[in-house]
């Protein structure tokens, strides 16, 4: 068509930040992890597959050629994987009926409700950590408020344990679950929950077969906004979980900070990319297949 | 006739106080098992929330609802034997034609062999068994309007809900859809109640009309008794075309009005029960544009001027001028040897005994 070629020049800027602040670094990073670890940081350019080999192999410090899985790293890797797919879990289990109760109020108090909704991205995440925090610690809110009333002895830990770090992000990503469903939902055309009453569905039928497959893409864009920052999460696993449950993002900070391994560090975080990425496609084919499935 | 349906009393309204709408008041209803009824009135006057209250998503503030002789106030849509057809279809985007009609059976939790049965069965009946494995989306609007009364008759309900089912469709796939209900509805003896703002597809399709307007029933009857005998002026002015006028009370007795005519002639018209105007008061009187005729001038009741000639291909409406100055239309078949009188003709206008009417306004 005529006349849409200089339109494509309208989203340059964005290009161009793209280009500096994403692929430039990206690449970066690539390079890194095939270079050698700088005395202190930084990196010395001498090519090496060392920093990959120690992403999931230990040396014994005695016997180099006695090779050993990094069960550390591993677990670290496991372990975020694990926790994210619990929050977004957690996220979908809390945001689904919050997102139907906003959705089915009156057009003006929705609004109210989804401005409460994004109040907490008002407070700085470090603050609302420390907040919760406050919480949970041993001689915190929960604990006091348990021992003044007599059931418990002594405190429950609940700070340094993945329950915290679960609690911490459940809490942090739940809008970016309930925004998405509320979307999914409000676009959904109520009386197609009516026909299901209408057709003898119970409601626990009408929930599965007629409100579900609606806001499936719902479900699917939120899971995808909780889990991608999820597995990189940073402050909440370092405030909450301490050094006992360290995640990727934090395995990652270490290795550039006083870990000094800059390779090391760059080749943990292009594999992070490579499972987030890989865990999206999956994720995206089999979504997609059931929908192929359904039209047969 | 067993009364598949029985409304008394009931009244609806939305909001507490105040500011509460009445939106539907004082509705006695009962209809026929078999039945084709149609609700019918303009734009908001209380039909969606009368079939509404009667499939069970909503509850009547006060009055009594049965069906088939059982009080059913408080029960859940789920939990009457009433099925609907949505004005938006409503049909389930993510499930297959062939699902979409299978799903009340699917939920009342029949064996799979007799849902399979049935719905070939429904494809068949609304002539769809080509789109069987479509998707809602992949079909027209006609054909989605099929499969909604299809998956609608699937269950075999009592009573069949129908929201201006047919409002979305062009005029001829309308009235093709118009004679497959009727069709329908003979074929499974299912009672029909049918929600419409048409007047021609209320006349042309059901057994009795009840017409409605802010709430209120202001009419019931067979779609003869409601052309013919309309009780009040919204009525009359809603069903049809009609010419309204505005004449002297001569004389008055036996339930019928001596009225004087534009020109000086009288004539007698009914008087609805409900009114006794004093004599010389003035009353709204109406004749249908159909149920006078033209003749020559100086003959029949009144004298009319020729204003202007609308052709309509059957027939042709000849816009008059009374000779007190009210205005007049007139519908005339057409025929090949008379020819449309011109723009100025002078010419008398006759009617029938029976024909002129006396209304409540
Ligand atoms: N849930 C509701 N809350 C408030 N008013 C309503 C509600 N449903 C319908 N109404 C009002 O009741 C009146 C009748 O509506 P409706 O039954 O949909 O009319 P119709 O179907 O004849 O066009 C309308 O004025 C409408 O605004
Ligand atoms: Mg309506």
């Amino acid at each position: 068509m005529r006349g849409h070629g200089w339109k494509w020049l309208l989203c340059t800027p964005a290009l161009i930040v793209l280009l500096l602040a994403a692929s430039g670094p990206l690449l970066i990073v690539a390079v890194y992890s095939f270079l050698s670890p700088g005395n202190m940081g930084g990196v010395s350019w001498e090519f090496t597959l060392e920093a990959w080999f120690r992403v999931f192999f230990r040396r014994d410090i005695f016997e180099p050629d006695l090779v050993e899985w990094n069960t550390a790293h591993l677990q670290v890797f496991w372990r975020s994987i694990w926790l994210s797919l619990q929050t977004t879990f957690i996220c979908a289990f809390l945001g689904f009926p919050t997102a139907w109760f906003i959705a089915t109020r009156p057009r003006l108090t929705r609004t109210i409700w989804l401005f409460l909704i994004t109040i907490p991205f008002w407070t700085n995440l470090l603050i609302r950590t420390f907040a919760i925090q406050e919480m949970i610690r041993n001689n915190g809110t929960i604990n006091a408020v348990l021992m003044w009333t007599g059931l418990i002895d002594s405190p429950i830990q609940m700070m340094f344990t993945e329950f915290a770090v679960l609690l911490g992000m459940a809490y942090v990503f739940l809008p970016l679950m309930v925004l998405p469903l509320y979307a999914a939902m409000e676009k959904m055309d109520f009386s197609l929950v009516e026909a299901g009453y209408d057709l003898y569905a119970s409601r626990l039928n009408v929930l599965w077969h007629v409100i579900l497959p609606q806001v499936k893409p719902g479900f699917i864009a939120g899971s995808i906004l909780v889990f991608i920052p999820a597995i990189g999460a940073y402050v909440t696993p370092r405030i909450l979980g301490g050094g006992r449950t360290m995640m990727l993002g934090n395995l990652i900070a270490l290795q550039f900070g006083q870990g000094r391994n800059w390779p090391l560090g760059a080749a943990l975080a292009l594999l992070m990319l490579v499972v987030v990425v890989g865990a999206l496609i999956f994720y995206l084919r089999v979504v997609g297949r059931n929908d192929e499935v359904r039209r047969g | 006739m067993q009364k598949e349906i029985e409304i008394t009393g009931l009244n609806k309204s939305f909001g507490q106080g105040a500011s509460a709408f009445h939106a539907l008041s004082g509705i006695d209803l009962s209809i026929g098992s078999g039945e084709f009824f149609t609700l019918l009135g303009p734009s908001g006057c209380g039909k969606t929330t009368l079939l509404r209250i009667i499939a069970g998503f909503e509850e009547p503030s006060t009055g009594v609802l049965k069906i088939n002789g059982k009080e059913v106030t408080g029960l859940g849509p789920s939990k009457r034997p009433i099925n609907t057809v949505f004005q938006s279809y409503a049909l389930f985007p993510h499930m297959s034609v062939a699902d979409n009609i299978g799903f009340g059976l699917k939920m009342l939790g029949k064996p799979k062999s007799e849902i399979k049965s049935t719905v070939a069965e429904m494809l068949q009946l609304v002539r769809m068994e080509a789109m069987a494995d479509r998707l809602p989306s992949e079909i027209s609007g006609g054909q989605q309007q099929r499969v909604a009364l299809a998956r609608a008759l699937a269950p075999r309900p009592r009573v069949l809900l129908l929201d201006e089912p047919l409002s979305a469709l062009d005029l001829k796939l309308r009235k093709e859809m118009q004679s497959e209900l009727k069709r329908l509805q003979a074929e499974t003896g299912i009672t029909f109640v049918f929600v419409t703002h048409d007047q021609e597809e209320a006349l042309t399709m059901s057994d009795r009309i009840a017409v409605m307007s802010a709430g209120e029933i202001l009419q019931l009857g067979p779609p003869q008794e409601i052309y013919n005998a309309p009780v009040n002026r919204f009525v009359a002015d809603f069903i049809g075309d009609t010419n309204f006028l505005i004449l002297r009370v001569k004389e008055i007795g036996n339930g019928e009005a001596v009225l004087e005519l534009p020109g000086g002639r009288q004539a007698s018209a009914r008087l609805p029960e409900s009114i006794s105007p004093p004599v010389g008061s003035r009353v709204t009187a109406v004749i249908r544009p159909e149920q006078a005729e033209p003749t020559a001038a100086g003959q029949g009741e009144m004298q009319a001027v020729v204003e202007a000639a609308t052709f309509f291909g059957t027939d042709t409406h000849l816009h008059l001028l009374l000779d007190d100055a009210q205005g007049f239309v007139l519908r005339r078949q057409n025929r090949p040897d008379q020819p449309s009188p011109a723009p100025g003709t002078r010419l008398g206008l006759s009617f029938a005994p029976g024909a002129l009417r006396v209304l409540e306004d």
